[in-house]
């Protein structure tokens, strides 16, 4: 695969404006209104959203894999990339085929992508623990993507409709 | 734009939302049947890494009980009552096990993922379903 200069550009920006939106969600406690491990609103999935649909799916499965690794590396956290990776990936995969259906708006193909995240998650967390524990919080945690996904998917629609103004996404 | 992006809702996407509130029904369900199918002797089982570290009999608690378990570099205090479980404290990062508050029930769980422990709560009448620790 070869990436031009403006793609490979466009990638960096990308997982950096990720890796920022990440680390600014923890500044967003909504573990205290919903105490559950791993909960979050998944800002960094707008970013996904918008490279799956503007850049394709391999420079966007780049972006995630980007992301997800220096995340854990900054953190100084390896256990988190088994997390971010396995909720990320399963997010992008359901979203790539989600994407796919021309009568989904970005709203379905973000609710999809929060909820496989989700599961991923609860999977991950279910392998660190070596027990099915974490299942009892699936059923919340998918209710609670119905949220996530449509903030998301939302937010991710702003810039969309912002980027058509300025034509810079031709 | 590599591809075209619909931005206007659509009812497809209530029929995605209708899938996942679904999956959402399902797992719900199928953790209340395994609460209500469970036994009056109330059993506190707590892991660290897939192994139990230990297993409390709540039901014959008559006064509070205070227990420390450590995993990962995390320390945890567990009070055990007859009513339920709770982590009083905690040195992780997150401090979600504390949020979590006291739970009652059979199939309810606490998690503490940076210390990777688990503390189930399980009925007797399902315990060799439930107890099953891998690892």
């Amino acid at each position: 695969m070869k990436l031009t200069t403006r793609q490979l550009t466009l990638c960096a920006v990308l997982t950096a404006l990720a890796l920022g939106l990440s680390y600014m969600e923890n500044f967003i406690p909504l573990g205290l209104l919903i105490p559950l491990p791993g909960i979050k609103l998944g800002l960094a999935n707008i970013v996904t959203i918008f490279a799956l649909y503007a850049l394709g799916p391999t420079q966007a499965m780049l972006i995630l894999i980007a992301r997800c690794t220096l995340g854990a590396v900054f953190a100084g956290n390896l256990n988190a990339l088994l997390f971010s990776l396995m909720g990320g990936l399963s997010a992008m995969l359901v979203m790539i085929g989600l994407s796919r259906l021309r009568r989904l708006s970005i709203y379905g193909v973000s609710m999809g992508g929060a909820a496989a995240h989700n599961c991923g998650q609860v999977a991950a967390a279910m392998v660190t623990l070596g027990n099915a524990a974490p299942l009892a919080y699936l059923p919340v945690l998918l209710a609670v993507s119905l949220l996530s996904g449509t903030l998301t998917g939302y937010l991710a629609g702003l810039l969309f409709r912002a980027l058509e103004q300025t034509g810079l996404m031709k | 734009m590599r591809s075209s992006v619909k931005l206007h809702p659509t009812r497809w996407d209530a029929a995605v939302a209708a899938v996942i509130l679904l999956l959402a029904a399902v797992t719900g369900g199928a953790y209340w049947s395994r609460t209500l199918s469970a036994g009056n002797r109330l059993q506190a089982v707590v892991s660290a890494d897939g192994r139990e570290l230990d297993r409390v009999d709540l039901t014959a608690l008559s006064a509070p009980e205070t227990r420390t378990y450590s995993g990962s570099g995390y320390s945890l205090t567990v009070e055990f009552s007859a009513e339920g479980v709770r982590v009083a404290s905690s040195d992780c990062t997150n401090q979600d096990c504390v949020h979590t508050g006291e739970i009652h029930h059979a199939g309810r769980s606490i998690v503490c993922l940076p210390a990777r422990i688990s503390i189930q709560l399980t009925g007797g009448a399902e315990d060799a379903a439930v107890d099953a620790v891998i690892g």
